[in-house]
């Protein structure tokens, strides 16, 4: 646990230490603006708007956060070489992967965090109400479909550069977010070898929608039953780990490259 | 004696896109623990491929590979181990006291022992007033320096350095040799690769030559280059006109 915390710390010391930082804080002070622009054309009298686009916001910049924070960590160990010394100590790739994943992944939800605390501020401080337990359960799911989200990209990262795994986790999680909900829908209208496909993909790809709390925090309906909240967290925790199973067995075998400056 | 290191019968194959490359080409040998051993060869001999088999880095098609009687495929073989590649490079965010007592911490060493092993080695690589600076604003020696400490952070018994005065000035070349030498009076292991034969004079006990992916000389230190031949002239003969990896021609066994 020790060598998954450090390799962890590493990825958060790197985070805050490199202009990474400055992207989150620019988000944040976009976010804001937003908030209170909406508030100056009049909406903002309207609580519920600014909850729902605060939220809405809060689950696109953390979805962007995830993807683009996770890739980076694996292939940048091997572009400059770090791979290394890394693995020079009694680590195994198994702690190097799930190290990484948690650096990430604990970076992304302290950011959301900061997300929700201030949509909350906006919304209070506009005399506007939150069901503080919905609020907190929202959240806590959030976390775990950025997780998911955070799992995925640290899959393609094992066995290609940034760029390529960024691009196919937004392609694969933005198809999950808008095509999987929609599934039953078409099902109903499609038959033969066109159903068989979709129940495939509502099957196989991860349900982000579950995870997804923002109606009930926005129109007040009140928080969900724990034992639904505990299997939704416990699906979470199934893809989570599906996703770190398969990032390690793809990378334990990879040969690294010996980087740009030759051998 | 017990053996530092042991391999059998390394076999390396990289493929690539004209065909594979045989790296490794049935590499066996032996360094006794407390020995400094000078690995020699020419560009592309295989010296840094049979160190990442060493490190696990890479599995060998064929062969074994033992690092004080541990296979070097489980990560426990690389508690006594410490490495500094080559070219190495490290995370340039932190500050060289920083990057040490992560280090330490993979390791699992405790607050103390990290405190003073940081301490005594920060020293001892001449690094001691940068400590705290960013390693991002060192210099390259200075870096192969801070890479070298990190190498040593956990007193390991097996010290593999590849090309360790690669880069560094006439005082840090001698800065290392003093190491090399420190790591010997404390009885540690020391096996690195090196084209600086006058250094490898200097320093070693036990020299073994590599070409085309096999040992083609070994031998001690001060018995293996015939009498009136200097290691240069030696390196040339038994190396010929191999050039680099993947040749065919086979390398005969002298010495031993
Ligand atoms: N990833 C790789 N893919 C293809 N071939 C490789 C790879 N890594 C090493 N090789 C080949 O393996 C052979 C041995 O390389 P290695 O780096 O071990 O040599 P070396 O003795 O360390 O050389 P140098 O003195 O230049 O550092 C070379 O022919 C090299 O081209
Ligand atoms: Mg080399």
């Amino acid at each position: 646990m020790t060598r998954i915390c450090t390799i962890a710390q590493i990825v958060w010391l790197e985070m805050l230490r490199k202009k990474d930082l400055y992207v989150l804080l620019i988000l944040l002070g976009a976010l804001l603006m937003v908030l209170v622009s909406l508030n100056i054309f009049g909406l903002g009298s309207v609580t519920g708007y600014i909850k729902d686009i605060g939220l809405l916001l809060t689950w696109v910049l953390g979805w962007i956060m995830a993807v683009s924070v996770t890739v980076k960590e694996l292939p940048r160990e091997e572009s400059r070489r770090t791979i290394f010394p890394l693995l020079a100590k009694p680590i195994t790739r198994f702690e190097l992967v799930l190290g990484k994943w948690l650096g990430a992944w604990s970076i992304v939800c302290v950011a959301t965090l900061l997300f929700y605390a201030l949509v909350a501020l906006v919304v209070v401080g506009m005399g506007g109400s939150l069901s503080l337990v919905a609020l907190l359960q929202g959240y806590i799911l959030h976390c775990g479909a950025l997780g998911m989200i955070s799992a995925i990209a640290l899959v393609f990262s094992t066995r290609m550069n940034s760029d390529a795994a960024s691009t196919l986790t937004y392609v694969l999680t933005l198809a999950s977010f808008l095509v999987v909900p929609k599934v039953p829908e078409l099902m109903a209208r499609e038959r033969g070898m066109w159903a068989d496909g979709l129940l495939f993909l509502y099957n196989a790809l991860p349900h982000f929608e579950i995870f997804d709390l923002r109606q009930r925090i926005v129109y007040g309906y009140g928080p969900v039953g724990l034992k639904t909240f505990v299997l939704v967290l416990l699906y979470g925790a199934i893809i989570v780990a599906v996703g770190i199973l398969v990032s390690w067995m793809a990378y334990r075998r990879k040969r690294f490259k010996r980087g740009a400056m030759g051998q | 004696m017990e053996s530092a290191i042991e391999t059998c019968d390394l076999t390396v194959a990289f493929s690539t896109k004209s065909g594979p490359v045989k790296a490794l080409n049935g590499l066996s040998m032996k360094v006794d623990a407390g020995q400094i051993f000078g690995f020699l060869g020419p560009n592309g001999a295989g010296k840094t491929t049979t160190m990442h088999i060493l490190l696990g880095f890479i599995e060998a098609s064929s062969g074994t590979a033992k690092v004080f009687g541990t296979d070097v495929r489980q990560s426990i073989a690389r508690r006594k181990i410490g490495y500094l590649p080559e070219q190495p490079d490290t995370y340039r965010f932190l500050t060289g006291r920083e990057l040490l007592s992560l280090t330490g911490r993979l390791f699992k060493m405790d607050k103390k022992t990290i405190r003073d092993r940081t301490g005594k080695l920060l020293n001892d690589v001449g690094i001691a007033e940068a400590a705290d600076r960013r390693i991002g604003t060192y210099s390259r020696g200075m870096m192969q320096r801070i890479c070298l400490a990190q190498a040593l952070i956990n007193d390991p018994d097996l010290v593999i350095l590849d090309e360790p005065t690669g880069g560094l000035d006439p005082i840090g070349r001698m800065d290392i040799r003093k190491i090399i030498t420190e790591l010997r009076d404390q009885g540690k292991t020391v096996f690195f690769s090196s084209h600086e034969l006058s250094e490898v004079e200097l320093v070693c006990d036990h020299i073994a030559i590599m070409a085309r992916g096999k040992i083609v000389a070994e031998g001690n230190a001060a018995e293996l280059v015939p009498e009136g031949k200097s290691l240069e002239k030696f390196f040339m003969e038994v190396v010929g006109d191999s050039g680099s990896a993947g040749g065919a021609a086979p390398g005969e066994t002298q010495g031993l």
